[in-house]
């Protein structure tokens, strides 16, 4: 297999070439996932545009806000070391520490993982948890989009193929907010979870739950946001009754396949068994 | 893997068998497909492009009507394609029946799909997905068209 390979030096050329090569390009950021795919010999792009000799992508650092932005080169380790990311929240570098190994976290890229669109990695769930919205740059300009709604199935995302992650933008955190990252791996430390889920909660005043937002994944063609479990704590007390009613209702939330991690059914229930478990993690 | 789809069609069976015979109308109700041309009696070729996030596979390949009765509504049809490019196959076996309920009709369709080669590399849960839209996409469409 052979395919030229380009180095631009910013943001503009890059683009100029994703528009010159159309669907015989193929952007890498830190390449983790497309130089397996064209190992396998499922991928076989005529041209790859690199991203790494692009200054001004990588950066991690609190807003003035007191969110956190995220350059889409940043790799997962340097977020699971930043001392921003940590000081945001805690349970975000937890999902970012728990990707595969630590070869694999000072390689692979947090914009390259959103792109990729896998639904069973770790930082999308959480990122979409804590309500995190992309920077995307192309020709025609820059917008925003929800981590929430990127990924439109497996693999595939609402990115057109000349459009460029730029940043992850997270916003501020309430006060009186938790966030929880809970990853069940049957197998080994270093595997894909058979199920994931991010959560965040937030208690009013009166200790009812003000706002809960609950995101697995593994168990779908895209993260699963379980809003009827969402809806069913908001406004509530949390009692241990009424989180194990609320998290029983993931069941039809999910959608998993069966897979070597297990049965379908047998995804569905785990699904239940850790939406209780995080959801108790927050309300202890 | 196997999988089963069924479309409710509000039509009488002789037009939905009229409609499911004519295989290259018949076919292009399938997304990706282009192409298909007579071959024989029978026999068909054509051309199915898949998109699975970056990986975009065409599939070029032949179809046979391999038995057919009108009377009973059923046929089989076996489907053979490759990837040149990825390096990998397909081989389906359908299975379709149709059955009239007062007026309307029901097809049903059992495909038996094998995945040889590199395709595999995408993990059997991802292929079934993917072929699971794709029959439930053409059984929407053939149901849609008949009804026009």
């Amino acid at each position: 297999m052979s395919y030229d390979y380009h180095e631009p030096h910013s943001l503009d050329d890059a683009l100029a070439l994703l528009t010159r090569f159309g669907d015989d390009g193929h952007l890498m950021a830190g390449g983790t996932a497309t130089v397996l795919l064209m190992r396998q010999g499922l991928l076989r792009p005529a041209h790859v545009v690199s991203l790494r000799t692009i200054d001004g992508l990588s950066g991690i650092a609190r807003t003035p806000q007191g969110g956190l932005r995220i350059g889409a080169m940043a790799t997962h380790r340097a977020v699971e070391r930043s001392d921003a990311a940590r000081g945001y929240s805690p349970a975000l570098v937890d999902a970012f520490a728990s990707v595969a190994t630590v070869r694999i976290r000072n390689q692979a890229t947090v914009g390259g993982n959103l792109a990729h669109a896998d639904p069973a990695q770790d930082p999308p769930p959480m990122l979409a948890a804590l309500n995190a919205t992309i920077t995307v740059r192309s020709p025609r300009g820059e917008r925003t989009e929800a981590v929430e709604t990127l990924a439109v199935d497996h693999f595939t995302t609402s990115l057109s193929h000349d459009e460029v992650i730029t940043s992850v933008l997270l916003p501020p955190i309430l006060p009186g907010t938790r966030e929880v990252y809970l990853k069940f791996l049957p197998q080994t430390a270093d595997d894909y979870a058979t199920v994931s889920v991010a959560a965040t909660l937030r208690f009013a005043d009166d200790a009812t739950v003000a706002d809960v937002r609950i995101v697995l994944g593994a168990v779908g063609p895209t993260t699963i946001r379980a809003k009827r479990v969402e809806d069913a704590l908001r406004g509530a007390r949390p009692t241990p009754e009424r989180i194990r009613d609320a998290a029983a209702l993931v069941r039809d939330e999910v959608d998993p396949l069966d897979d070597l991690r297990g049965s379908a059914d047998y995804k569905r229930e785990m699904a239940r068994v850790w939406t209780e478990r995080a959801l108790a993690a927050l309300t202890r | 893997m196997k999988f089963t789809h069924t479309a409710t069609v509000a039509a009488s069976r002789d037009r939905v068998w009229a409609k499911l015979m004519d295989i290259p109308a018949a076919a292009r109700c399938v997304p990706g497909v282009a192409s298909v041309r007579a071959a024989g009696s029978d026999k068909y070729l054509g051309t199915l492009a898949v998109q699975v996030g970056p990986v975009r596979l065409v599939l070029d390949g032949d179809l046979v009507v391999t038995a057919r009765d009108e009377k009973a509504g059923t046929a089989s049809v076996k489907a053979d394609a490759k990837d040149s490019r990825v390096g990998g196959a397909i081989r389906a076996t359908m299975a379709l029946h149709l059955s009239e309920k007062e007026d309307e009709t029901e097809l049903r369709i059992a495909t038996d799909l094998a995945v040889m080669g590199r395709i595999g590399e995408f993990g059997q849960a991802v292929i079934k997905r993917k072929a699971d839209q794709l029959m439930q996409d053409f059984a929407d469409c053939l149901a849609r068209q008949v009804m026009r």
